[in-house]
């Protein structure tokens, strides 16, 4: 009960400290602000934004022809003679004489012809919906059907691997043959309803337009019937919407628990906050809870808004979680403002983009649930999706963040939050909080346990970052890149032993020390593996990340060879050795992998 | 104003930048979004557009063909895209299911003129990338069969497009458009953005850490500590944006007037700096003085994007060649803001300097 009105205290005193900060002065200039910000948006709306503006040369003979392109705004458009456009045709990227387009050979000719190319369908679709006859003008419907595959998510969803060789197409199904209905060969749909649509998807493509209808999307009286024109898949760039309207405003808020905290540790102004009797963990809390039950109705205003279904809040709890666990640690361990900007606003870069980038795959590829985005993107289209889709997507953000406060509460005392130190001792600081001097070896287990989601993060990240890049380089750099990952990891806290007491550092507690490193390291990677990650682990991809799911042995034994590598070159050589001991730890791991990557895939 | 205390003081935040390493920060937050971006743009529009997909372009995908004999079937077999065989329609979704062919195609018995339009089905596999690339694959071979039906039902249509050819261009043009629309004036103005929330940090330091009384003390007056930040804070600007276009020149994109994209860049980028410092000496705090700033920097942004011979715009013209009389006109423009705000800088700086 204590603690519950402890927390309510600290709350309260929270969003009065906040609201005097935001004083009076800063809620009218950002009423101010809002209205012209909504201003704005609508004047961009209407003229659109001019970066490409004029940066084609379009030479055309006949007014006529012209005035397809002068909307287009990127093309410089002019009218003269045949003879003019063929004696000066250098001054132009693309010409156009008695209808017939003529680039020079460059990549801005190209690139011009492109443009030109998706104008001219614009404009010519434009025509052909207006016709009386719309099945004159638009003989070729497709109805597009998916079907569920029974191999699920193997090597092949790639795209890039298609284990259909050329030749073994010929043979019968191993499977037994269902009877598939014969499709009906007429429409269902009138021609009123199909030109209707028509308008509108051609409209769609103009601008902003396109953007806003992601978020309320209407039903579409075509279902799955598409024209040729129409049949490529829009490029998947919608969901970048979805991070503008949802998570930057929670990216603001955090920013000012990240300025409460900082303004805590200025002139030891949280001296007061810290004499106060409660726990640290009620303190955190009652900080945070202002701010996260402000992030929770700004999303709720956003759903309300766009008349999204409530459900899409629950995959926004564990990112404001998330966001709010690292604005915690980000508050407390920057020197200076500028620091803190710095961090916070690469921070978000890296969170915004392992949240975008996945979702971009949404309907396309599994790996899209890496990202609790892929829900929203999900809900808000309408398609449901399951408990286990939740807990797959959600639990890294969960977990980084309980083992964030974790070590927040651990070190938020007087002795870290007004220390002046620089970032990399502050960091190995923190981790000696919650490392207790008693019992090293239960706490590097415990340690490198705690390690495994960020780790799985930050392998992640790699994947979702290599995961266009041809496919050799893509392997080997995400085998290099997990086995460095892991081996900073599992080195993070022998260090920080070491450097705490390196007389302590016998070769009995070198050997205990790995070993505890090793297996609490093993015995993380398994849980998150069987718990969550069994749909990735069983793609290419994944045997490069969390190869070693079979045989337990063999992968205990290299953690702890390569932990070894590195205590001992500390033990040697001194702190100086650690870096080079990590570089040999990874490259006998990557050796390790690639030996079974390569039996793996012969 | 001294000009050697506003060094002096533009040194020391050097010097202190420097040993924090917040600059390493900087930069390599701007080459985490450049890699990003370019990923983005450049991975998915190959993923999309096969004819860049030039490592995988060789590769025949398996189409399963069923239903009636059409002159579609021989678009197919004429296509160096995808290997085609005719099955019937139960088998061959089968095989889908087994992926063993990537894609059914099932065509009706539809006469070429008939009143209705021809409707074919399409099966593809759910949630995958596969599917999608198929997709594009087929997309030509039914727009040349669309066509096609288009000639023999022509005399039903009312009006006739004016004809335009236009040659179907070869390798990615996408990509051009990418990087000088989009990628150039982001990577030339991220390090001014990043400038002006810099000097914001800077001057309300000095407020929030006590520091002022002590720097005011010295023989620097309040302004001159004002102009060394904001000094600082501009150089870092041309240097920054220079070397990404030094990075973009050695990637063989030739950017085509580098002086006069850096003399855009500074100078756009200082009316935002002093704009930061506007905000920083008016709020002397900064979770007040950064909300307001990036809140008025999105308005701003938005609203130079939407007005035609903005300087990203103008950047992107002098990186593709194309420099104009406009650029002149813009650059006066901005300087005359620039002279006004340093102006409105130097008084009220020079107000708070008398009554502390």
């Amino acid at each position: 009960m204590g603690a519950g009105r402890d927390i309510a205290t600290i709350a309260r005193w929270e969003l009065k400290k906040t609201f005097s900060v935001m004083s009076r002065n800063v809620l009218p200039v950002a009423i101010v602000l809002f209205i012209l910000l909504v201003l704005v948006t609508g004047f961009a709306a209407e003229s659109g934004l001019h970066i490409q503006d004029g940066i084609y040369r379009l030479g055309v003979d006949d007014s006529r022809i012209a005035s397809l392109f002068t909307p287009d705004t990127r093309f410089s458009v002019f009218i003269t003679t045949d003879n003019a456009l063929t004696q000066n045709s250098d001054a132009y990227d693309v010409i156009i004489i008695n209808g017939v387009a003529h680039a020079t050979p460059t990549d801005k000719a190209r690139s011009a012809l492109n443009a030109l190319a998706r104008d001219y369908t614009q404009y010519r679709n434009g025509v052909y919906t207006s016709e009386k006859d719309l099945f004159a003008a638009y003989p070729l419907w497709i109805d597009t059907q998916s079907v569920q595959s029974e191999l699920n998510f193997s090597a092949t969803q790639n795209g890039q691997y298609v284990q259909v060789a050329p030749g073994t197409g010929g043979a019968a199904p191993q499977g037994t043959v269902e009877q598939v209905p014969t499709p009906s060969p007429t429409l269902a749909q009138t021609q009123d309803e199909l030109r209707d649509e028509l308008a509108a998807s051609s409209q769609e493509n103009t601008q902003v337009s396109r953007y806003t209808n992601i978020l309320s999307p209407g039903e579409s009286a075509m279902g799955s019937f598409v024209t040729p024109d129409q049949l490529s898949p829009p490029l998947p760039f919608d969901s970048i919407i979805l991070v503008f309207v949802f998570i930057f405003p929670l990216y603001f808020t955090s920013q000012f628990f990240m300025m409460s905290i900082m303004n805590e540790r200025t002139m030891r102004q949280g001296e007061a906050l810290l004499s106060v009797p409660a726990q640290t963990l009620s303190i955190i809390i009652g900080k945070m809870l202002p701010y996260f039950f402000g992030m929770i109705a700004i999303c709720a205003g956003i759903t309300v808004y766009i008349k999204a279904p409530p459900i899409v809040l629950l995959p926004l709890i564990p990112i404001i979680i998330f966001f709010l666990a690292n604005a915690l640690i980000i508050g407390m361990l920057a020197r200076s403002f500028k620091e803190l900007s710095f961090i916070s606003i690469f921070f978000s870069t890296v969170a915004t983009s392992y949240l975008f980038f996945p979702s971009i795959f949404a309907n396309v590829h599994v790996i899209s649930l890496v990202s609790p985005l892929t829900l929203i993107v999900l809900t808000i289209q309408g398609t449901a999706w399951s408990v286990s889709d939740y807990i797959y997507s959600t639990s890294l953000f969960w977990l980084t963040a309980i083992v964030l406060f974790y070590i927040a509460a651990k070190n938020f005392n007087e002795e870290r939050l007004f220390s002046e130190k620089k970032i990399l001792p502050r960091i190995r600081e923190f981790f000696a909080g919650i490392l207790p001097e008693r019992y090293p070896a239960a706490a590097l287990f415990f340690l490198a346990m705690f390690s495994i989601p960020f780790v799985f993060m930050a392998q992640m990240m790699g994947l979702v970052v290599f995961f266009n890049l041809p496919l050799p380089y893509s392997l080997i750099l995400l085998l290099v890149l997990a086995a460095l990952i892991e081996e900073l990891a599992k080195a993070a806290g022998i260090y920080t032993l070491f450097r705490r007491d390196p007389a302590s550092f016998t070769w009995p507690t070198v050997a205990i020390a790995s070993a505890a490193t090793a297996l609490g390291f093993l015995i993380g990677e398994k849980l998150l593996l069987f718990a969550t990650l069994t749909q990735i682990s069983s793609s290419v991809f994944g045997s490069v990340l969390f190869l070693s799911l079979g045989v337990l042995w063999l992968p205990l034994l290299l953690h702890f060879v390569c932990v070894l590598i590195v205590a001992s070159s500390l033990k040697v050589w001194g702190k100086k050795a650690f870096f080079p001991a990590i570089i040999v730890a990874t490259v006998l791991h990557c050796c390790y992998n690639l030996y079974f990557i390569l039996g793996w895939l012969r | 104003m001294k000009s050697r205390h506003v060094a002096v003081i533009a040194k020391k935040e050097f010097f202190s930048l420097y040993s924090e390493k917040t600059i390493l920060l900087a930069v390599l937050l701007q080459v985490f979004i450049a890699l990003f971006s370019s990923f983005l743009m450049v991975g998915l529009t190959s993923m999309y557009d096969p004819a860049s997909l030039s490592g995988y372009s060789h590769f025949r995908y398996n189409i399963a063909y069923s239903g009636n004999q059409t002159p579609l079937l021989g678009y197919l077999e004429g296509s160096s895209d995808v290997r085609v065989r005719q099955i019937d329609l139960s088998t061959a979704i089968e095989l889908l299911k087994e992926r063993r062919v990537s894609a059914v195609i099932y065509v009706p018995d539809t006469p070429l003129n008939a009143e209705e339009p021809v409707k074919i089905t399409l099966y593809t596999l759910e949630n995958d990338l596969q599917g999608a690339v198929v997709d594009v694959r087929l997309k030509n071979t039914f727009l040349q069969y669309e066509q096609d039906l288009r000639t023999i039902r022509a005399a039903r249509l009312d009006v006739i497009p004016i004809p335009v050819q236009i040659p179907v261009s070869a390798g990615s043009g996408d990509f051009y458009g990418f990087v000088y629309g989009l990628l150039v004036p982001l990577l030339v103005f991220l390090p001014g953005i990043l400038s002006s929330a810099l000097v914001i940090d800077l001057i309300t330091e000095e407020y929030q850490h006590g520091t002022l009384e002590t720097l005011v003390s010295t023989p620097v007056t309040f302004a001159e500590m004002v102009w060394g930040k904001v000094l600082i804070c501009t150089l870092l600007v041309p240097i920054q944006s220079g070397a990404w276009l030094l990075l973009l020149m050695a990637n063989h994109i030739s950017i085509e007037s580098p002086i006069l994209i850096l003399i855009q860049v500074t100078l756009s980028s200082l009316l935002l700096i002093l704009i930061g410092a506007v905000c920083a000496l008016y709020y002397r705090e900064r979770t007040a003085a950064q909300f307001v700033f990036s809140t008025a920097l999105v308005v701003l942004l938005l609203l130079v994007l939407a007005l035609p011979f903005n300087p990203l715009n103008l950047v992107a013209r002098l990186a593709v060649g194309i420099p104009g009389i406009e650029q002149w006109i813009v650059l006066c423009a901005v300087s005359f803001s620039v002279i006004l705000v340093g102006l409105g800088v130097q008084r009220y700086a020079d107000r708070i300097g008398k009554i502390s």
